[in-house]
């Protein structure tokens, strides 16, 4: 390493920045710019002509686009708060085994291997009105000799969805969790029952302050790839019936490569990356709030 | 002796509820996965019969075999998408690691102004869905032909792990002491010495996690993969997935056999390094 | 306040048997230490008592209620722990009031407890500080102000010492035993340090192995121990030990020197025994702790090894019996390494142990 004019550090982020640059930035910004023009992939000198916010008024007063924006919220509030909720559970079942923790720590990171699109596959199979496991267990136990629609009804639709996307990321929260409950000094705990805690006020008092770094950092990264949710319905269920399980990103590829409107799916997909930077940014904020707290003897 | 007893039957009552959503969580997590190998092995007669076959009565790996066998059933060409995955995979890890450790380094061990900005600057751009980002990029490499090529993928792949591999490496770097390199640095190191030699081998095992946690992210990626693959020139292993769905029909089979040579290399890369894995990404949640 | 009773308490962790049955009664009021090696079986006793440990076997009474299997918050205990355990989220008000809001107090009630211990333990200027921004020995003192606040039956002490610099844990000793005489309740204290336990204990309980060798006030575990383990485990420096054959009334050593039979104990012909001799009743002429007279003295010139002068005595290091014995040496004087001395040992205060078994040979 010889004498460089740049100071070190900057040269150690360089590689890192450029390619981000190349093959992130520089791909949004000219997405931001075809975004206010009428791009069609059928007509690529369409992209130089501007025709300002029109798209994005376009979009803001279609009720569609809103249905699918406001069913993604809903999706990943949904999903997200019941992997956390889940995902601690199953930590603590794990964490209070004395034997067997490290089997059962791999078989809780089962899922996290799964590709998101086989996840998809999967549970596309399973909940598949004719062949799939849970009609077959369902009409097996008697509880049904109706083939329920699984896929294609609207609201169960949307359960299947949430369903395969807690199944495959919960274990992200499960995992996180059970770490910070490893790295945890025990003793506070033991100080929290001698002081007469019940085992749900140990908790509460003690326990979750400690694990809330863990789970707000698992939260950060689970909220890094939201949008592989897109995967598992695109898969599933590709945001139909008839529209009715469209969540943004399968509106933005619907556009996009369907329709070939790409102006206005990179319009869309603006509103999406929002979103995304959003959700991360909360729980990013989050995090720093749960560390300051537990700070310190750490 | 009332309030013993009663104390006694409460502590075991609970531990053997506790013990019986462990189990049946548990059973839940493995099921979906036990029923894909199942089917795998099940002729498509059995899978489609009406009322379902609960106990498989013949067991085959008859769809296993077509798949491998080049132009199989369908003539989906597995064995062309396998070696795509396999080089997309391989060689963005190989990039994004090196550029991961550099830029984790400069996380670790350097003060500059706004570093934490630019921490998360780079991490957010981690956030762009995959499907937002594959239309600019589409019509990119369009335009410089990368289209349906590895390179294009590479790249591609390549800034996608980046920020995820910072994070990590730099997480496993900070666990090796800063005192280490300045030790080597006085019994007679450069610093590029003391980092080979010292820091290097320390951080290794969590380098090697970052690198197979890239590796499985690429592995398994399909929103910028299916529209920036055309042909077996460059598809891979989750793109051809949907070779196996026709307008009306599915080869459930076929599927589910694809689906365990997927997971299959994730299975036992995941395996090897699930220790190291949450140690890296959890390090910065305590320590800022 | 109340008693302590464990009647044939037990702890097995599979197949590890890590307390053996072992029988004690605390007094109301009572300060008894539990000393012993690590491993020894005496923080799981402690964490028997507490509530924090299964008992595998006996029972636990705590006054006249038998708590073998309640939860600890039924006991009325309260314990302070070796890393302290204080909660770093909560000020330390809020640490020591704890027990008191999860016992549904009103914030009053809580808010004249918590001064009232802060007053006790002189830490009313740092109530509103975060644990991590205190020192160990303040967070030692708030650790003792959240066990003191819930007024507890009993009080348990895990080693709460031991985390502590040297003159810090000499000066909280003094005021752990302070606190003690004006609480007046009833303590059990675990602690590796036979200092500690001496210090502070109306009784001492020596444990080795699961088992207790023996318990006593710190004179009789110190001038009457039960075996050859507690005569050296408790003392500083240890006593000293050399074994004898018994041949025509005197003690023969392995490397041929001979003592007479201390005087209080009479010893069968051919048996193997350990002479024990407190560094105290080992001393150069002139140089004693206790007068000659009336004493069994056997005198003999031995040469010094090795002096160490510690101002207002010496150790001295000989060799006797073929082993490294220690004598103290008051109103010290330069001594030479080499230079020979004029010894007396005071067999009058000599303890005799069974080689096998350990056990004293004092009827």
């Amino acid at each position: 390493m010889k004498a460089s004019r740049l100071p070190p550090h900057i040269m150690l982020l360089l590689p890192a920045v450029i390619v981000l640059a190349a093959v992130v930035v520089l791909p949004l910004l000219l997405s931001l710019w075809s975004s206010f023009t009428p791009f069609r992939l059928t007509r690529p000198e369409s992209v130089y002509q501007f025709i300002g916010i029109r798209n994005y008024q376009r979009i803001f007063g279609d009720m569609d686009f809103w249905i699918a924006f406001g069913r993604t919220v809903l999706l990943l509030t949904v999903a997200l708060n019941l992997e956390m909720l889940i995902g601690l559970g199953l930590a603590l079942l794990v964490d209070r085994q004395t034997r067997g923790q490290r089997l059962l720590r791999t078989i809780l990171m089962f899922p996290m291997m799964f590709s998101p699109i086989l996840v998809g596959f999967q549970f596309k199979f399973m909940f598949n009105d004719n062949v799939g496991l849970v009609n077959n267990a369902l009409q097996s136990l008697g509880l049904t000799d109706k083939a329920i629609p699984w896929l294609i009804d609207g609201k169960l639709a949307f359960l299947a969805i949430a369903a395969a996307e807690i199944w495959s990321s919960t274990a992200v929260f499960a995992i996180f969790i059970l770490a910070g409950l490893m790295a945890m000094p025990r003793d506070p705990q033991e100080a929290a029952r001698v002081d007469g805690c019940t085992p749900w006020q140990t908790f509460r008092y003690v326990t979750w302050p400690f694990l809330m770094p863990f789970a707000f950092i698992a939260m950060t990264i689970r909220s890094l790839d939201v949008a592989r949710a897109y995967d598992i319905i695109k898969i599933m269920t590709d945001g139909g019936p008839a529209g009715r399980t469209e969540v943004l990103w399968t509106l933005i590829a619907r556009t996009a490569y369907s329709d070939a409107r790409m102006g206005m799916a990179n319009a869309m997909a603006y509103v999406a990356i929002l979103l995304s930077v959003a959700f991360t940014a909360y729980f990013f904020s989050q995090l720093g709030k749960a560390r300051a707290q537990v700070a310190g003897d750490w | 002796m009332d309030a013993n007893a009663s104390a006694r039957l409460k502590k075991r009552g609970s531990a053997w509820a506790l013990n019986i959503a462990l189990f049946i969580s548990m059973l839940i997590i493995c099921l979906p996965g036990l029923w894909i190998v199942l089917n795998s092995l099940r002729p498509t007669v059995e899978i489609m019969a009406k009322p379902p076959v609960w106990i498989p009565r013949e067991l085959s790996f008859d769809a296993y075999v077509d798949m491998f066998s080049g132009v199989g059933q369908g003539g989906i060409p597995v064995v062309a998408y396998f070696r795509n995955s396999v080089i997309i995979a391989v060689t963005s890890t190989i990039i994004s690691l090196a550029i991961g450790m550099s830029g984790g380094y400069a996380f670790a061990r350097y003060r500059f102004k706004g570093k934490s900005a630019w921490f998360l600057g780079l991490m957010l751009t981690r956030t762009v869905p995959g499907i937002a980002l594959s239309l600019p990029l589409f019509f990119l490499y369009a335009k410089v032909g990368l289209i349906d090529t590895h390179a294009g993928m590479i790249i591609a792949y390549t800034a996608l792990n980046v920020p995820f591999s910072i994070w990590l490496i730099d997480g496993f770097f900070r666990q090796v002491p800063r005192d280490l390199a300045e030790a080597a640095q006085i019994d007679g190191c450069t610093r590029w010495q003391a980092f080979w030699q010292v820091e290097f081998p320390l951080a290794r095992p969590g380098i090697a996690s970052a690198g197979i946690f890239a590796f499985l992210t690429s592995w398994n990626e399909f929103a910028l993969a299916s529209q920036l693959t055309r042909s077996t020139d460059s598809k891979t292993l989750p793109v051809g997935l949907l070779d196996y769905t026709a307008e009306f029909t599915i080869d459930w089979r076929g599927m589910c056999a694809l689906a365990v040579v997927m997971i299959i290399p994730a299975l036992l890369l995941t395996y090897a390094v699930q220790k190291h894995l949450v140690s890296g990404l959890t390090s910065g949640a305590i320590k800022g | 306040m109340a008693t302590l009773t464990l009647s044939t308490l037990d702890k097995k962790y599979g197949g590890f048997h890590a307390v053996k049955g072992i029988d004690l009664e605390v007094a109301d009021g009572e300060f008894v230490a539990l000393v012993g090696p690590s491993g020894c079986g005496k923080s799981t006793t402690l964490r028997m008592i507490a509530g924090l440990e299964d008992i595998s076997g006996g029972e636990l009474r705590i006054g006249e209620r038998v708590v073998n299997d309640l939860p600890p918050r039924d006991r009325n205990i309260s314990m302070v722990f070796q890393s302290y355990a204080l909660y770093p989220h909560m000020t330390v008000a809020e640490n020591m009031g704890f027990s008191l809001k999860i016992a549904g107090r009103d914030a009053a009630t809580i808010d004249t407890a918590v001064k009232e211990a802060a007053r006790i333990l002189d830490i009313e200027l740092l109530l509103e500080r975060r644990p991590a921004q205190l020192s160990g020995g303040q967070r030692q003192r708030v650790a003792m102000g959240r066990a003191i606040v819930r007024d507890p039956d009993v009080f348990l002490f895990d080693e709460p010492l031991s985390n502590l610099d040297a003159k810090l844990r000499g000066q909280m000793r003094t005021e752990i035993k302070q606190l003690h005489a004006r609480l007046g309740s009833t303590v059990v204290y675990v602690t590796h340090d036979q200092i500690e336990a001496m210090t502070l204990a109306d009784r001492i309980v020596i444990m080795r192995g699961g088992v207790i060798e023996q318990v006593g006030t710190p004179d009789e575990v110190f001038n009457r121990p039960a075996s050859r383990f507690v005569a050296s485990f408790i003392g500083s420096p240890p006593m000293n030990m050399a074994e004898a054959t018994v041949t025509r009334g005197a003690l023969h050593f392995d490397d041929g020197t001979e003592v007479p039979v201390p005087p209080t104990f009479t010893v069968a012909e051919g048996r193997r025994v350990v002479l024990g001799l407190r560094p105290d009743d080992v001393y150069p002429e002139g140089h004693g702790i206790h007068s000659e007279s009336g004493h069994a003295v056997d005198s003999r010139e031995l040469p010094v090894k090795l002096s160490e002068p510690l101002g207002n005595e010496t150790l001295l290091f000989t060799e006797f019996g073929g082993e490294n014995w220690t004598a103290r040496m008051l109103n010290p004087r330069v001594v030479k390494r080499g230079e020979v001395l004029r010894f007396h040992l005071d067999l009058s205060r000599a303890h005799l142990f069974d080689a096998e078994t350990g056990l004293t040979l004092r009827g």
